[in-house]
């Protein structure tokens, strides 16, 4: 397990006034921070830019010296051992960074694999499985400055994964990328936690898919822990309108009446507009009226064409959390 | 470190297969060149073939134009090494790969032997091109000890490779390579006796030239190359180099490892 307690980043930038004059300024990047990555498990941290997510990765994965409190790595602490712990952990951050373009894919591989101890068969056995893996197979050969971006995304994680790590450090690894690259990506990040067993930490902007993923997700603000909970959790808590749409056709005035009146009874609001050959409703409530928007139409005899429910989404939590946060 | 020896050593070969840097080839085999034709005009053209005393009392020669050329030779290998090995990181960080490179527990030591091995073959041959124009010029070789010129080659190779660390911190600090290796290479070319012995600068310029590991190099170089010297005539010099360059180790391996550490603080923090 990875375990950071009460963990503390703080730069020390210079900012300038005038020529040949500079103030020193604190920027506390991260406050007392706790978190937890269990093995198997993908955990979301997420937060708004500048709010200390790359900051954290770089901590947790030895970049960056925490300037208080401590992080360990299976019993491992970071500061005292981090040769061990470079051993155990990986990161693989968004964009086109990370890889020698000169290089081929596969000579990218090899040459990362020996810097963590690899060689011989264990290593180019390791080396083409990932690159198969990625979908670089026939691509192992080229130099990467020839590759797509989705291209580079893959390598990257091959690279990413090249030492087997333990625990995996995922930096907005789809930023950029086309969606059934994306896609791809996400399902290989399932299997990687899920099947092989390895903890998994994600900074996203794209919340659907952290959403998707997440077992578990941290919300931090300006460098504080705001929140720490499952999605589904957050959401419940967080967003308490659900609506319900449905259309139906064959209707009379009255009828439509009657709906909004037992609609309004369980304390739901209700909108209606006329449409061609019937009505179209939404049922605005805070909590789920999806059975009893099917149940009183089907008492009243209607002929439901559709009816469609906007399940609530993690981002809209996070919109409501923000607003709260910022009110 | 073997692994990380190897590793970068092949990668660097690979990459400098494929994108071979020409320009900085032919430039430091022209620099080179260029000492040694400019060394040749001025002697002939300028000094008429004739140098004063103090040269003779100075360099312990009046063979100038093979005091120029070995000291040109010697001045671009030295300028070659020291831009492979101090580079290398600042390099990384322009490229992107910095991060991936401090995420693996690799040896950082293997990582520069190896730059430093793989740059060696490229260097190696400048100097023999160089080597090869000087002989035209009137270079007059005299190895009595070829024993004593691998040795003296090899310490000049560790003291160079010593102060690329402390180059390279600099270099990392002020997050520019032109400005900091060119002041370095110029006061290198002013003080380590290449085209002149230190001893014609002012007292207060001549004692740059001590800290200066090349400065020995090149006078025990001329020593065992073109006066026949052995390996006890230069033990001195590589004492010298070989102290110069346990304290250029020391003090690059720290720095090095400090400014790695600042910079990914003011430039991924």
């Amino acid at each position: 397990m990875i375990e950071a307690i009460n963990v503390s980043k703080h730069y020390t930038l210079k900012e300038k006034k005038r020529w040949f004059r500079s103030e020193k300024k604190t920027i506390e990047a991260v406050k007392e921070l706790n978190l937890s990555i269990n093995k198997g498990e993908i955990i979301g941290l997420l937060g708004l830019n500048g709010a200390g997510k790359t900051t954290t990765i770089k901590m947790l994965s030895t970049l960056l010296k925490p300037s208080s409190g401590t992080i360990t790595v299976d019993g491992v602490d970071i500061e005292t051992n981090p040769m061990e712990v470079k051993r155990k952990v990986n990161m693989i951050a968004g964009g086109e960074r990370m890889l020698y373009w000169r290089l081929t894919g596969y000579e990218n591989l090899i040459y990362f694999g020996k810097l963590y101890g690899l060689a011989g068969d264990v290593l180019r056995n390791r080396c083409q499985s990932l690159l198969e893996n990625m979908g670089l197979g026939e691509a192992a050969h080229i130099p990467v400055e020839r590759y797509s971006k989705g291209m580079k995304q893959r390598l990257q994680i091959a690279r990413g994964l090249i030492n087997d790590p333990t625990y995996l450090f995922l930096d907005e690894p789809t930023l950029g990328l086309d969606a059934p690259v994306a896609k791809h990506l996400r399902k290989s990040v399932k299997e990687l936690a899920h099947q092989q067993g390895k903890g998994i930490l994600l900074t996203s902007h794209y919340l659907e898919e952290v959403e998707e993923l997440c077992d578990k997700v941290y919300i931090i603000d300006k460098g504080i822990m705001v929140l720490e909970d499952t999605p589904k959790n957050i959401i419940e808590t967080f967003v308490k309108e659900f609506r319900v749409t449905v259309e139906v056709q064959n209707a009379s005035t009255e009828q439509i009446h009657s709906v909004q009146r037992r609609i309004h009874e369980k304390g739901a609001s209700f909108v209606s507009t006329e449409a061609a050959g019937g009505f179209v409703f939404e049922v605005i409530s805070p909590f789920d009226a999806t059975p009893l928007a099917a149940s009183v139409c089907f008492e009243l005899g209607l002929d439901i064409q559709r009816l469609e429910t906007k399940k609530p989404k993690l981002e809209d939590a996070i919109i409501q959390m923000s607003e709260g946060l910022s009110a | 470190m073997w692994l990380p020896f190897s590793a970068t050593f092949k990668r660097n070969f690979i990459v400098m297969k494929r994108a071979y840097p020409w320009s900085f080839f032919i430039g430091h085999i022209l620099s080179g060149a260029y000492i040694v034709f400019f060394a040749y005009l001025s002697y002939t053209f300028v000094f008429n073939k004739d140098m004063d005393t103090r040269f003779t009392a100075y360099a312990g020669t009046n063979d100038y134009l093979s005091y120029v050329i070995l000291g040109g030779v010697f001045f671009s290998f030295a300028v070659s090494m020291l831009m492979i090995v101090s580079r290398s990181i600042i390099s990384e960080l322009r490229e992107g790969t910095l991060e991936a490179l401090l995420l693996t527990p690799s040896s950082r030591k293997g990582y520069f032997l190896g730059t430093m091995s793989q740059g060696l073959t490229r260097a190696g041959i400048e100097l023999l091109s160089i080597l090869v124009i000087g002989f035209f010029f009137g270079l007059q070789m005299a190895i009595q000890d070829p024993i004593a010129v691998i040795i003296l080659f090899i310490i000049l190779l560790f003291s160079l490779f010593s102060q690329a660390l402390v180059l390279g911190a600099f270099m990392l600090y002020f997050r520019d390579t032109y400005i900091t290796q060119n002041t370095l290479f110029v006061l290198m070319g002013l003080v380590c006796g290449v085209t002149f012995p230190a001893a014609y600068l002012p007292n207060y310029v001549e004692w740059l030239s001590y800290c200066m590991p090349l400065t020995y190099g090149i006078d025990a170089f001329r020593m065992v190359m073109t006066e026949g010297e052995t390996l006890a005539g230069i033990q001195f010099n590589l004492f010298y180099m070989m102290a110069a360059g346990i304290l250029y180790l020391v003090i690059g391996s720290i720095a090095i490892k400090r400014m790695e550490y600042v910079v990914l603080e003011k430039h991924f923090g």
